[in-house]
């Protein structure tokens, strides 16, 4: 990643792009830069102002100058961000400037709907930088990124994140399977929906295609397949519910026994000295 | 000592316990076992520090889940092979079915196991073991139910589209449940519980039974180990059929160094299964 800001930086500011030439960032991060300049209040909470550099130059946005996000800054005061509100057009404009195809389908999503009407009732919603992150942001079709992803979602959609990392999906993506589908695969991103919705990647109509992205194959009865079921819960379906029961039962009675039995005849091994006693043994 | 020195005194006679046919499958299961769980248990405890490293010195979880298939396929062939055997056993009456010396249980079963705990206990003799003890009964019947169980689940999710063509969806979440389980059963079992003890680590054949890998045993102690079996053929005069001369003293080294390299293995193994079960609670 060096390499590239290296050789990349001069090439770029010859073309013209909208790399810092001005040295913006690099005014930022004389004093951002600072480790001790640490955490803050602000009407949104704690906020570290401290920016590693290495972290923020091996991002995908890397080179671009502090104002290409943080626009409208104001060098002398530093502008504060003071409401909800504010933040939230600023952050989505911001991303839109670039990405403005990603930004549509988002506003058209429930997760974009939720940031229209929280705004309103002061209810969290997630914005672009919640679930990408701000000057960490990754690359998302890496192994790393795509391993953080269910936790991601989960911080707000508690305790999906478990279900779906008890399945193969979420086992073997969690040990460096790279293909296997994690929730967005499933749920869709930018344009995210309920699965109630008919517009979601999982209502009736979408789901069997959804699921033959990955498994051409697959029929109606494939997506009947349950990810987030906890299977020794009373609110898994009935039969999963009792098969879980039932080896839960036989494997404490198995072990149990099995343990015992062992440990007895250990005892009585050396009680009556039947160990390294090649008289009945071999 | 037990079986002599070769043919000085005579002829050196043997029990012979194990056919050639069931040596090799035990074989098959020892190593599609190990292979099976080797591969499979870093999934199941995913959090293990041990199970990202174990599937990285694999070759990733894709390479893994190449040699779990291909050991479930060996798994696939011991069990058809001893259904094979077993029904043609049955159709050919090639022996007892309903029988002390029989590996169907049976009244005598559940006397031994109130016998043995008599004996752990003190208060009586150890009671007369027929061909098959009810501890092997029952290592026998659970593996191959157990295999009948994991196999059935492990083909479903391995056919994830073929399986939901018949059946609903929810069929791969029981198979899930039943497979995780039976693996952790199996492994308990196995390695920890039941087999390992109970086959190699009781006193009588600590610390591993050559048995299984070299098919006969010294007659002094197949008497001692398996009293009721040499009485009921002494009575019945099927003696001869299990009696036959030693091994060379070549052979007799060579099944002890397998059997010397398999209980390497099987220490392994077992401390591996205990490691990783034990690692998340104590650490």
């Amino acid at each position: 990643m060096l390499l590239v800001v290296l050789v990349g930086t001069p090439a770029a500011a010859e073309d013209g792009d909208a790399v810092d030439p001005a040295g913006f960032s690099g005014r930022c991060l004389t004093c951002h830069s600072m480790p001790y300049l640490g955490v803050v209040d602000t009407p949104l909470g704690p906020r570290d102002l401290h920016i590693d550099p290495e972290v923020y130059e091996s991002s995908v946005h890397g080179l671009l100058p502090c104002n290409s996000c943080h626009a409208g800054f104001s060098h002398n005061p530093h502008q504060m961000v003071p409401n909800a509100e504010f933040f939230a057009e600023t952050a989505g404009e911001a991303c839109k400037n670039c990405h403005d195809d990603q930004f549509e389908m988002y506003k058209q999503s429930y997760h974009g709907e939720l940031t229209r009407e929280g705004v309103a009732e002061g209810v969290a919603s997630p914005l672009c930088v919640d679930c990408h992150g701000t000057h960490g942001i990754a690359y998302v079709d890496t192994l790393e990124y795509r391993q953080t992803i269910a936790d991601v979602c989960g911080a707000c959609h508690g305790g999906r994140e478990d279900t779906f990392l008890d399945t193969y999906h979420g086992k073997s993506l969690s040990l460096g399977r790279e293909a296997s589908a994690t929730c967005v695969d499933c749920h869709g991103d930018h344009s995210i929906l309920p699965v109630s919705n008919p517009l979601s990647t999982l209502s009736k109509a979408n789901i069997l295609p959804t699921c033959q992205e990955c498994h051409p194959d697959a029929g109606e009865g494939f997506t009947t397949f349950l990810v987030h079921i906890e299977p020794t819960s009373t609110k898994a379906p009935l039969v999963v519910f009792l098969v879980a029961m039932a080896y839960l039962a036989l494997i404490v009675a198995v072990f149990s026994f099995g343990g015992v039995h062992t440990l007895l005849y250990i005892y009585r091994g050396f009680k009556d000295k039947l160990y390294f006693n090649k008289g009945g043994g071999h | 000592m037990a079986h002599g020195t070769d043919a000085k005194d005579g002829v050196n006679l043997v029990y012979h316990r194990f056919s050639a046919f069931h040596r090799f499958n035990h074989v098959l299961v020892m190593v599609s076992f190990f292979g099976l769980v080797l591969t499979g248990v870093p999934l199941k405890f995913k959090d293990s520090i041990w199970a990202q490293l174990l599937m990285d010195l694999m070759g990733g979880v894709a390479a893994a889940g190449f040699l779990h298939r291909v050991m479930a396929v060996v798994n696939i062939l011991y069990f058809i092979l001893e259904f094979s055997y077993m029904a043609w056993y049955v159709v050919a009456r090639k022996g007892p079915i309903f029988h002390e010396d029989s590996i169907v249980p049976g009244k005598k079963d559940w006397a031994d196991m109130k016998g043995m705990f008599r004996w752990f206990f003190g208060k009586g003799q150890k009671p007369k073991l027929s061909r098959f003890a009810y501890w092997e009964k029952f290592d026998f019947w659970a593996l191959f139910a157990g295999t009948f169980l994991i196999g059935g689940s492990g083909l479903m999710m391995w056919f994830p589209e073929a399986t939901t063509r018949i059946l609903p969806g929810v069929s791969l979440n029981v198979a899930l449940v039943i497979h995780s389980n039976e693996a952790f059963l199996a492994t308990g079992v196995i390695f920890i519980f039941v087999h390992f003890f109970s086959a190699h680590g009781r006193p009588e054949s600590f610390p591993a039974d050559e048995v299984i890998f070299s098919g006969y045993l010294p007659v002094e102690h197949y008497i001692s180990d398996r009293p009721q079996e040499y009485e009921n053929r002494l009575k019945a005069g099927t003696l001869h059929e299990v009696i036959r001369p030693a091994p060379s003293a070549r052979r007799r080294r060579l099944f002890r160094w397998v059997t010397a390299t398999a209980t390497v293995f099987a220490f392994l193994a077992a401390s591996y299964t205990v490691l990783l079960v034990l690692w998340p609670v104590l650490f």
